[in-house]
């Protein structure tokens, strides 16, 4: 009996101490979000969980360990026990409607963090290796920079032009795979101004660790001020072929293998680019003319260019009008 | 429960199941032209595949061991007998998975395919089986002769299943337009036919083995690879059971 | 001094091989892409396949694996250029940066696998049969170190064979996990930087494919040394002279060779980026190499779906008298769990990287959205497999933890029916849990409350085996010879495991946690608990068994005391980053991802709180490895110079140890029969076998009795 004592208070402090610790480590990024709340009162209630049976198994073994050691010499068996029915149907019927609870809060959780808002601002998002862009179907505006106002629910809707890509961003805890041909939602709230990261977490290729974008949450009248600016800038840029080129690439993320400063990327620069003679994969030469670049864009596996033989260019979809925006781009990247 | 039967029995009940099997198929086929029920057209195939299991494939035989001296022929032939089914049971879990694939990517739709030719192939499949149960149950009662002619004809109609459908049925697809690389349909549709044609194929090899040695007297006493050949054939026959339907008769055609 | 001269020499044809296949590689692939490429694929796939083929032919001739492996390479070849003909005929491109492309080399590397077998010689008995020979029952093996490298229908040796190439894959793949640890301790690029360049991949590549092959090398050596412990003990603790088929055991075995060898060339055919798990659509787009991959788990999973096979129908068939089901070792109730699950879900893994390996070679669009496809069925399909597999690698190994307690605790296993049941439990549910991979996914919605529950079901029954261990310590007399430590700490990491499991179960918390380094912590603690540490344990256990001498207890010891604290350091410091936004398979990170505060600066690098972090795990990883190499060193001496071990060497009631060490060719020259009940330990008198000295004068109804008793169960 005061075996069971102690063990039982053993198991109550460890369970606590460990409670407390874990409690005390920060686990979690900040909280930037609606959602995050009742995830991270889910996860403090499994916290609280682990530290229990972590206790409760631990402790009894422990301490098996150092009281019921056999001493030196002592060749003889223990006392035969081979079970106990009871016992065995309390620790199989205790945790079953333990998990089971757990799932029901799961599942109650789970309804929380998808509470649809019907004044909810769409953000369509693109995600292509390696890169992601944001477009506001409300104010006709695409950035590579996802800027959120406080306290209003997102809608993003979510698709990828080549491979599954996964939006993360962990200050505001869910992340939701975005899959090639087909449209992913996900619901996000922010509530804390600050600049974060959206991180891609399924595995993508080469550059997968870097396909990170920067998220601002600022306020209602902050956003505003941004938005405005923006439907100015994309008016602006509408205007010349060279200016939607440029907004072209930049919202679809071409910036991820091509550099425009000459540097070596995933693919070739595009720095000084056009009208340059190109070395081919196949040994002969050509010069990079709208011909090569439309073939190139329309069907990249066509002509290779020398050291780029692994990677993969996915198609963009682009038409004959949005390439010549890019060309005249192109030729003004010097 | 085989023990008992004397030997024209046994051929009668051969031939009784196959009429069943041959009356199913034609309800089948009449369900998918009438009122298409999925259902019914399950629970058809699962009712065809239990009658070819119990008395085509002799599940039964796995309970049946009575002999206790584990260096017997008699014992060792009943853990083969165990080490077949579990090998079939793995190996269907690789046309569950391609069912699921079927299921998951054409619904209520299917490739649009050659109907005739289609019942066509599986007839020929269904009686090559009932040839193969004949040549069996010869082979056990000692007709050596009979084994080899009813293996002969169930070689044959194995190898005209194979050519009606790789080298017609896939030849009709493609000339239609449906190729492996058309879409969900093509690919769902040469997958499953390929790997059952496989299984057709090995099993063809395992026939010819087992005619060849048989020839040669090889089974006169041990009887246990007629046996395995026999279950692994009637085993390819089940598959096409489920197959039939899901390609050719669950829900509307898609034109290519 | 006349041992050691075949390894000397092996060692050296390694070299000479190495060499000259390099040098063949560099001047085909110069003929074939008029460049001279020092780090290409080409001349790095000739010089690995000659310098293996060379290291056995001087280590052992030309006969046994040498030959297989000749085969192999020659049977590729033969396949590569009968592809690469039919292709000259149809006015087809002929060669690539691999020198074939890729339909030859996917047929010709199927073609190598098949050679192999015919190669070694593991299927000549079976081509012997179908012309009608006899064979006969069993081939005696030579005795010596020698029958080891060749095929032996013998379960012990094959059992050996299964874990000396488990133990082979572990290193390799221990090998991977420190070179890209080692890139992992500070952010940015080190040495695996993009101008870095090696078998036609540049620093960020070769990480995701060392990073992606570390996972399924781990995994096939998991399945290997699972099957190297079942086929080891399981026959033995059944009193069956062998496996109940022991061709198709030899068989599955050699299957693992050339399985490994298509592993190691998919990293040096241009590699692939995708993990272990191979998505599409990213597998469907990545280099050559992942073809190698698809077919070496293919064919690592027919190793594996045979060789469970194999074990159902020994238990099955293959007891000894009176071994009712409630009389078998818990050991046995695991490896049955285990196989049923390996027999069935294994298919679904290979099916589903066949289909991936079809839509890249004829275009077939399962997993093609473009085509109308659909990217996630692949994950159903895949998932359905990988996750039951986990339970494939950690049934054994709790049943390692069940089996070795009562011996170490003097005391019954507590609750042996409810231990044995739950092993089947979570066979069982684990085939309904496969879709909470997928939470983030974008499956159906609807799929994901049903899977939760299902999920958290899976504890209850692992919940039963923790408190029936404690219970089985509890009151017990216990000691801790090296065995027992490892079984201590595999009960202690697999907690840790099991209870970071139901935060990835819940699905909104999992929404957070899926694809950190938090699951990698996870998983790294459910296997190392679950397999790692009783395959150790099981090691030091039956090691005397198998050799006659015992590993050193003092650096066992050294092996425990290094590893355990390093390990779980290793897997907190994931769990720690994971929460905080380390994403899974990343070769750089975030600098500021803990703070922007630099703390120190060394090797002229600015250490914020992240790279602390980092560096940390990476000295835990070598720590670990350092650890295992102690263990390498230990089992490799011992074999020769351990200390003698003699009779019931851990005074234990299983039937293995009731006759001398090693084991004879045959098994128990005697028959046994079970007469008690496996555990009794305190039981003053009792027994679990009896050896039955003339089997022949059994009274004839008494067998037929033990006989239809057994039947029943």
């Amino acid at each position: 009996m005061r075996h069971f004592v102690v063990v039982g208070i053993l198991v109550i402090v460890l369970a606590v101490a460990g409670y407390v610790g874990l409690e005390a480590a920060h686990l979690m990024p900040v909280q930037a979000s609606a959602q995050a709340v009742p995830i991270d009162w889910l996860w403090n209630l499994e916290l609280m969980m682990i530290s229990f049976l972590f206790a409760l198994i631990v402790v009894p073994m422990g301490y098996s360990l150092v009281v019921f050691r056999r001493k030196k010499g002592d060749t003889t068996d223990a006392q035969h026990i081979e079970g106990n029915t009871t016992l065995e149907i309390t620790w199989t019927i205790i945790p079953l409607f333990i998990v089971m609870a757990f799932a029901y809060l799961g599942a109650g959780n789970l309804a929380e963090i998808r509470r649809v808002d019907p004044n909810a601002m769409v953000v369509k998002v693109t995600a292509v290796q390696w890169s992601w862009s944001f477009q506001y179907p409300d104010y006709g505006v695409t950035t590579d920079e996802l800027h959120l106002p406080k306290g209003k629910q997102i809608l993003f809707e979510m698709t990828s032009l080549d491979v599954i890509h996964s939006f993360w961003v962990p200050e505001f805890r869910p992340k939701q795979d975005v899959v090639p041909g087909r449209i992913t939602e996900l619901r996000i709230t922010p509530t804390l101004i600050g600049n974060y990261k959206v991180r891609c977490a399924e595995l993508c290729g080469t550059s997968h660790a870097y396909m990170e974008k920067l998220v601002i949450v600022s306020s209602q009248a902050d956003f505003d001020s941004w938005m405005a600016q923006q439907v100015k800038l994309a008016q602006q840029a509408a205007a010349t072929p060279e200016g939607r080129g440029q907004a072209l690439v930049a919202s679809s993320g071409c910036g991820a293998c091509h550099t425009t400063n000459g540097a070596a990327g995933i693919g070739p620069t595009w720095f000084a680019l056009f009208g340059s003679q190109v070395k081919l994969s196949d040994g002969s030469a050509l010069t990079a003319d709208e011909a090569y670049i439309h073939e190139s864009i329309k069907s990249p596996q066509a002509k290779i260019v020398a050291g780029f033989e692994t990677q993969l260019m996915p198609n963009y979809g682009f038409n004959d009008d949005q390439i010549n925006d890019i060309v005249a781009y192109l030729k003004t990247v010097k | 429960m085989t023990h008992t039967q004397d030997k024209n029995s046994m051929l009668g009940q051969g031939i009784l199941i196959f009429i069943y099997l041959a009356i199913l198929t034609g309800l089948e086929f009449f369900i998918a032209l009438t009122f298409r029920s999925v259902p019914i057209l399950v629970v058809v195939a699962l009712i065809k595949a239990a009658l070819v299991a119990y008395y085509y494939m002799h599940v039964y035989q796995l309970n049946a061991d009575t002999v206790e001296d584990e260096n017997s022929y008699e014992y060792k032939t009943g853990t083969n007998r165990l080490g077949l089914w579990l090998f079939l049971i793995s190996d269907s879990f690789v046309f569950g998975g391609l069912m699921v694939m079927r299921v998951n990517l054409l619904g209520l739709t299917r490739p649009n395919l050659n109907q005739l030719l289609g019942l066509g192939v599986t007839a020929v499949l269904l009686i090559s089986s009932f040839f193969m149960n004949r040549g069996e149950t010869l082979m056990k009662n000692g007709d050596r002769k009979g084994f080899l002619t009813n293996t002969l004809i169930t070689f044959v109609l194995g190898l005209g299943f194979l050519v009606g459908v790789i080298f017609v049925e896939w030849r009709l697809a493609a000339a239609e337009g449906l190729t492996p690389s058309s879409g969900p349909a093509g690919a769902a549709f040469y997958m499953m036919t390929g790997m059952h044609a496989f299984h057709v194929f090995t099993g063809l090899i395992l026939l010819a083995i087992v005619w060849l040695n048989g020839r040669r007297g090889l089974y006169d006493e041990k009887q246990y690879p007629v046996e395995a050949a026999a279950v692994y054939w009637h085993f390819v026959d089940v598959v096409w059971i489920f197959f039939y339907p899901a390609l050719y008769l669950i829900g509307a055609a898609l034109l290519a | 001094m006349r041992k050691t001269q075949p390894v000397a020499t092996g060692l050296l044809l390694l070299i000479i091989g190495g060499a000259v296949g390099y040098g063949i590689g560099l001047g085909i692939d110069l003929l074939v892409t008029q460049t001279l490429n020092f780090s290409g694929s080409v001349a790095s796939a000739f010089a690995l396949l000659l310098a293996v083929t060379a290291f056995f032919f001087g280590l052992f001739g030309y006969r046994g694996i040498t030959r297989g492996l000749v085969w192999q390479v020659l049977g590729t070849l033969i396949g590569g250029f009968f592809i690469t003909g039919i292709r000259a005929l149809k006015g087809l491109s002929l060669f690539g940066a691999f020198f074939f492309t890729e339909p030859a080399l996917v047929f010709g590397a199927l073609a190598g696998v098949i050679s192999f077998v015919f190669g070694v010689g593991v299927v000549s008995d079976w081509m012997k049969w179908a012309r009608g020979l006899d064979t006969p029952e069993h081939h005696e093996d030579v005795p010596g170190w020698e029958k080891y490298f060749g095929v032996s229908l013998d379960h012990k040796v094959i059992g050996i064979q299964y874990t000396v190439t488990s133990l082979v894959l572990i290193s390799v793949g221990g090998l991977f996990a420190l070179i890209f640890r080692t890139e992992l301790a500070e952010s940015q690029l080190q040495f695996l930087k993009t101008t870095f360049h090696l078998f036609n991949q540049n620093g960020p590549q070769i990480y995701n494919s060392l990073m992606s092959l570390h996972g399924m090398i781990m995994i096939v050596s998991i399945l290997l040394g699972v099957s190297g412990i079942m086929n080891y003990v399981v026959p033995l603790l059944l009193g069956a002279r062998d496996m109940a088929f022991p061709r198709m055991n030899a068989f599955a075995y050699w299957l693992a060779v050339p399985a490994s060898v298509l592993l190691l060339m998919s990293l040096v055919l241009g590699g692939f980026d995708t993990g272990w798990t191979g998505y599409p659509p990213l597998s469907a787009r990545a280099p050559v190499g992942i073809q190698m991959f698809f077919l070496g788990v293919f064919t690592a999973g027919w190793s594996s779906i045979l060789g469970s096979l194999n074990v159902i129908a020994t238990v099955l068939r293959m007891r000894a008298r009176g071994m009712t089901a409630m009389r078998l070792p818990i050991f046995v109730w695991a490896s049955i769990a285990t196989s049923i699950i390996a027999l069935t879900a294994t298919q679904l893994i290979g099916l589903s990287f066949q289909l991936v390996s079809f839509q890249r070679l004829l275009g077939m669009g399962f997993f093609d959205a473009a085509k109308g496809g659909n990217p996630i069925l692949f994950q159903h399909l895949f998932w359905f497999y990988s996750h039951p597999a986990v339970y494939v690698f950690v049934l054994p190994g709790l049943g390692v933890i069940s089996e070795l307690l009562p011996v170490f605790v003097r005391k019954p296993l507590f609750g042996y029916r409810w231990v044995a049941m739950s092993s089947l439990g979570i066979a069982l549910v684990g085939f309904l849990v496969w879709a909470h991979h997928m939470f983030a996914s974008g499956m159906n919605e609807y799929l994901r409350v049903p899977f939760m529950y299902s999920t958290l079901l899976v504890a209850v029954p692992t919940g039963v085996k923790f408190f029936s261990w404690v219970a089985t310590l509890w009151g017990g007399k216990i000691q801790t010879p090296t065995p027992m430590l490892f079984v201590l700490g595999g009960i202690l990491v697999f907690l840790l495991g099991g209870l970071t499991g139901p935060p990835n179960a819940t699905v909104s918390t999992d929404l957070h946690l899926t694809d950190t380094y938090f699951i990698v912590g996870h998983f790294h603690d459910t296997i190392f608990g679950g397999f790692v540490f009783p395959f150790f344990a099981a090691l030091y256990y039956w090691f005397p068994k198998a050799t006659g001498r015992r590993m050193s207890e003092l650096w066992g010891k050294v092996h425990f005391w290094l590893m355990t604290p390093s390990f779980l350091v290793l897997t907190f410091g994931m769990m720690r980053i994971g929460l905080l936004g380390m994403r899974r398979r990343i070769v750089d990170y975030d600098p500021n991802l803990m703070g922007d505060q630099v703390l120190f600066r060394l090797f002229n690098h600015d250490f914020r709180a992240i790279d602390l972090n980092h560096s940390i795990l990476t000295i835990a990883g070598y720590l670990i490895g350092i650890s295992v190499l102690i263990f390498f060193i230990n089992l490799f001496y011992s074999i020769k110079h351990g200390e003698k071990a003699e009779g019931n060497l851990w005074n234990s009631r299983s039937p293995e140890w009731q006759v001398p060490s090693p084991m004879a060719a045959h098994n128990y020259e005697v028959p046994f029969e079970v007469v008690g009940e496996p555990y009794d330990y305190g039981l003053p008198g009792s027994k679990y076998v009896q050896f039955v000295s003339q089997p022949e004068h059994i009274n004839h109804s008494e067998e037929s009795a033990a006989h239809s008793e057994k039947k029943r169960h």
